[in-house]
């Protein structure tokens, strides 16, 4: 355990003072705030203006949304603003993968850059130690900051509804589970994949790239066959969180069964 | 301390190292010497636990290397290491970073806290120990490196390197830094091809090229081959019996003709050294002028050369 926070402790430090990784870590958050803000404030807008000019798309949505038992009874602004701030979720899972792959490339090939890895593996640290302590560096700022981030928001979209007069819709079940499981969850995975892309690389841009390469397409298949279900479906995005654990699981063991420190200090120079 | 035998490591089928086999006592110093490729670092790692050999064993502070996870971390516990680049995080002080590395070698916070005092203070370190390492010299970094290698006070410490790209001045520290070390009972194996450092501060040397070509203590090796105590006498003589120089060689001590030139010849000769004037006074007594006659002893440099050149 101690370990684990040593690791995290620096990591941390470390992320806070590196231009290349800090960046991302403050503009990712904002966007993630502002996005639901917007919607919530625009989606009243949108409805008028869409009544106004009949607008086919617009006005059929909200029909398939007062059918829907969850909407079924609300206004149809906050019914599209609830079905749009659901939506939304879709940035609190694209936002971490961008950052916990940054930070899992820096963190990894900074080591090798630093010429860090042989004196950490010098000491009595053991492989297990020095993977989580790893995974956990890399990934434990990107979930901080994306549930801070889904706090605020989730407080900004509040007030902006209870300015309203309608009833404040978050935090919902499906923003709970999206962002204390589904997001940790996918940002877990995502490190794991980078930090085994960057055993090969010793180029943190290159092992960013890699691992989008690697990680994004799965990523938009995912959303596109099972977006809108996540928005509407509670199960679904219950599904969603046990496979991405599933995931999880594998890709330790993989991680650690493949782990050696000769390769690490005979390939990663 | 230290005993290896046969030790061999490959990659790819390519070896490294081959069938090296030696033994440092405890409390002494070994100079592991050899060109750059010749296999140091890899030997040192081996014997570190941190890459497995691909035959032969050795023991290490007594534990074997190799003999699993748990023995491979007391071994790395009773172990220090100064890597070949210091490798720290630029970024962060130098106190933090000694404090990182302390807390992974599970010291607990208050020998920690005293033992980076005690060695930032030692090493002229204390008051930039709030400092990121990336504003420091080499000197200095290397200097964190073997703060790092120490502070655990491990039995053995292994040196890759330890003064190599410092200037003269930050080089003398370090070298009186690690004769202190000497001093206090540590067995300490060095890695350079600095070999006046290795004459400086060696009991015993090993010159390693994939095989160790030579190992012995350095007292033995200086004294040459079957370690008589004689030394090897070289005559640069001149005149006209220079040139019947081959009628020297018969006389006493049988010096060896080495050279002839138009001008002078040199001659070698191995004797004791009161023989050394009786062979001059030879000499004379044949017509040869002399124009130099010096005492040739095996330095490290010479016993390294011979060996690296496959003359030993």
């Amino acid at each position: 355990m101690r370990t684990l926070w040593l690791f995290l402790a620096r990591e941390w430090a470390d992320t806070w003072r590196n231009s290349r990784v800090l960046p991302l870590f403050l503009i990712m958050p904002i966007i993630m705030i502002v996005l639901p803000l917007i919607l919530a404030l625009l989606a009243p807008t949108l409805v008028h203006d869409a009544q106004l000019r009949q607008d086919p798309s617009t006005l059929g949505m909200l029909r398939a949304l007062s059918r829907s038992p969850e909407f079924a009874g609300l206004p149809p602004a906050e019914g599209l603003a609830r079905y749009l701030l659901r939506a939304t979720l879709g940035v609190f899972l694209l936002m971490p993968i961008a950052m916990a792959s940054t930070a899992a490339a820096f963190s990894i090939v900074g080591e090798k850059q630093q010429r860090t890895l042989e004196p950490i593996l010098a000491t009595p640290i053991t492989d297990r130690q020095l993977l989580l302590g790893k995974l956990v560096a890399c990934s434990v700022p990107t979930i901080v900051v994306t549930v801070a981030a889904g706090l605020i928001a989730i407080v900004g979209v509040d007030i902006v509804f209870a300015t309203r007069g309608m009833t404040m819709p978050l935090p919902d079940r499906f923003w709970a589970l999206t962002l204390l499981v589904l997001a940790p969850a996918l940002t877990v995975a995502v490190a794991l994949v980078t930090m085994r892309l960057s055993a090969r690389s010793s180029d943190p841009q290159a092992t960013v790239q890699t691992s989008a390469l690697a990680i994004l397409p799965a990523f938009l298949l995912i959303v596109a066959l099972l977006g809108p279900m996540l928005a509407v479906s509670f199960s679904g995005v219950c599904a969603a969180c046990v496979v991405v654990l599933l995931i999880d699981v594998a890709l330790f063991r993989m991680n650690v069964v493949r782990f050696r420190r000769e390769e690490i200090l005979t390939t990663w120079k | 301390m230290i005993s290896t035998h046969g030790l061999t490591r490959a990659f790819d089928g390519v070896p490294a190292v081959e069938d090296v086999s030696f033994t440092v006592p405890a409390g002494t110093l070994f100079a592991l010497l050899g060109p750059n490729g010749a296999g140091k670092t890899t030997t040192v790692r081996m014997l570190m636990g941190l890459i497995g050999p691909s035959a032969g064993s050795a023991t290490v502070a007594g534990y074997r290397i190799g003999a699993g996870a748990e023995t491979g971390r007391v071994l790395r516990r009773a172990c220090g290491l100064l890597t070949e680049a210091p490798g720290f995080y630029d970024r962060m002080s130098a106190g933090d970073n000694l404090r990182f590395f302390g807390r992974l070698y599970g010291l607990p916070e208050r020998t920690l806290r005293q033992q980076v005092e005690h060695f930032l203070r030692l090493l002229e370190l204390w008051d930039r120990r709030d400092d990121a390492v990336g504003t420091f010299s080499k000197g200095m970094k290397q200097r964190l490196a073997i703060i790092r290698a120490l502070f655990h006070d491990p039995k053995v410490v292994f040196l890759d390197e330890p003064t190599a790209g410092l200037d003269p001045e930050a080089a003398l520290e370090v070298r009186e830094l690690i004769a202190r070390l000497k001093t206090e009972g540590r067995t300490i194996v060095v890695c350079t091809h600095n070999l006046d450092e290795a004459e400086r501060l060696a009991d015993a040397v090993g010159i390693l090229r994939r095989r160790l070509l030579v190992c012995d203590s350095l007292e033995r090796l200086r004294a040459g081959p079957g370690g008589d105590g004689r030394l090897s006498v070289r005559c640069v003589l001149t005149g006209p019996a220079a040139l019947h120089a081959p009628a020297l060689s018969a006389g006493p001590p049988a010096p060896a003709l080495r050279e002839v030139r138009a001008t002078e010849t040199t001659l070698t000769a191995r004797c004791r050294p009161d023989e050394v004037p009786g062979l001059v006074a030879w000499l004379v007594g044949r017509g040869a002028g002399i124009r130099e006659v010096r005492t040739e002893t095996n330095t490290l440099e010479s016993i390294y050369l011979r060996a690296v050149r496959g003359e030993h």
